[in-house]
């Protein structure tokens, strides 16, 4: 067994990696991080899903003032979806915390169920075709768009102008919300792989406003935090070198962005993706007795 | 290549965002400072709750068998934070507990600001739902706090 401070140690070089990663992917901390810890450390699945949110939530905190003064992140999309995310993450924070306890192979079909979402991201991912600047004409705006007056604007280097948007679908965008909101509160993952494909193609926000606005929603995410601190599943020996890596990893990340093919490293993440969904639902499925022993340290 | 001029004029934020982000910006840092640096004087082995060497036998457990076995109590509140403020690794919780109250700080700020009623009602509700969910919580921790478990002691 390795001493005790390999592992404090371990969180921080592999959040590391993560953090330089995910930038230039546009895959949120969170949704590498749960998944392949999971898997590869000898932590309780809930220290990580604990882990794994307040790291979600922390990067977004970091990031996110920036975002919005440069009008990347949109204030007005953020106050109409809040109000449904914010308890939704937390019924999901607690029926996912509840699964674990009340059944004694709880855990295990936490990680049947995880390795499904991590499949069902990695499908999204392949499938989806993200648009840089969708058009949204008058006709298109739904009436809560109108009502509420959503819009805004941001500088565009590569255009070297100042793009104007608004939104369109917002009712559905609205109960989509709620649905991502669960799942994220329920398998302690930021939300950015589901938030950025419906704000993009649903309500046709331009992406770059997407990717910040999705930070911007993943705060709303933050009062799971305290249902996972209220039953002990928050430990400052795997949160904090986690929350030192990713902070520290996305600040490189941002410099290689620069010099790396944003192509290559996604199709990295999708393999990462594919082979932790899949390692998960085999642990699951031999912990609960389903399929005989494959992999070892099932725990 | 035509050289980029930058934006014709400036972007306009909402006063809400910039209330918004200003605050954010503030409680990160409160919240970071407070998080990192108790819990580098736990690493040291300063006045430790859970002592490292005991969370490394049981952390592959779920969370309540985990605190089951290192402490003998169950956690289901708040209460093992603030009983023990005085371990560094409970002090450490205070700096996460500020980063879970910094997008209710910010909600507040940004509907303070707020020219449009409709944004301001939207924010306080967000804002509103955000305290009732952690009040829950309290409520449950107030209820059970830390419960102890027969047969065994607490450390």
């Amino acid at each position: 067994m390795a001493a005790w401070w390999f592992w404090p140690l371990f969180m921080f070089v592999f959040t590391l990696l993560i953090g330089i990663i995910s930038p230039v992917s546009g895959v949120g901390g969170g949704v590498l991080y749960v998944p392949l810890a999971t898997v590869i450390t000898p932590f309780s699945v809930d220290f990580i899903r604990g882990a794994g949110l307040v790291m979600a939530v922390t990067s977004a905190l970091s990031s996110v003032p920036y975002l919005i003064r440069k009008g990347l992140a949109n204030i007005r999309i953020f106050a109409v979806i809040a109000p449904v995310m914010v308890i939704t993450s937390v019924v999901g924070g607690w029926v996912g915390l509840w699964v674990t306890n009340a059944y004694p192979d709880g855990k295990y079909v936490i990680k049947v169920l995880l390795g499904a979402i991590i499949l069902l991201v990695f499908f999204i991912m392949i499938l989806s075709k993200r648009v840089e600047f969708p058009e949204v004409s008058e006709e298109e705006r739904d009436s809560l768009s109108r009502k509420l007056n959503i819009w805004g604007e941001y500088y565009e280097p590569d255009l070297d102008t100042i793009v104007e948007y608004t939104t369109k679908n917002t009712p559905m965008a609205i109960v989509t919300f709620a649905v991502i909101g669960f799942v994220a509160g329920m398998f302690g993952l930021g939300a950015g792989w589901a938030n950025v494909p419906v704000l993009n193609m649903m309500m046709g926000v331009p992406i770059k406003v997407a990717t910040a606005t999705s930070m911007l929603i993943i705060t709303a995410n933050a009062p799971a935090i305290g249902i996972y601190m209220t039953r002990g599943a928050i430990l400052p020996l795997i949160v904090v070198p986690s929350i030192l890596g990713i902070t520290i990893g996305a600040r490189i990340g941002a410099k290689v962005a620069e010099i790396i093919k944003p192509k290559f490293v996604r199709w990295l993440v999708l393999a990462i993706l594919f082979i932790a969904g899949v390692l998960n639902i085999i642990k699951g499925l031999q912990g609960m007795g389903v399929i005989p022993p494959i992999l070892p340290g099932v725990s | 290549m035509a050289e980029k001029k930058g934006p014709e004029r400036e972007i306009h934020v909402d006063m809400m965002g910039l209330a918004f982000a200003k605050v954010m910006t503030i409680f990160t840092i409160v919240g970071i400072v407070l998080m990192v640096i108790p819990a580098i004087a736990y690493f040291a082995g300063i006045n430790q709750y859970v002592p490292l060497t005991e969370a490394h036998k049981y952390w592959n457990m779920s969370a309540s068998e985990f605190w089951i076995h290192v402490t003998g109590r169950k956690i289901t509140g708040y209460a093992w934070i603030f009983d023990h403020l005085d371990k560094m690794d409970c002090l450490s919780m205070i700096g996460v507990l500020v980063l879970m109250i910094t997008p209710l700080l910010s909600m507040l700020a940004g509907a303070a600001k707020a020219e449009n009623g409709t944004y301001r009602i939207l924010l306080l509700i967000a804002a509103l739902e955000f305290i009732a969910s952690i009040l829950v919580k309290s409520i449950a921790a107030a209820a059970g706090g830390a419960k102890k478990v027969a047969g065994k002691v607490k450390k």
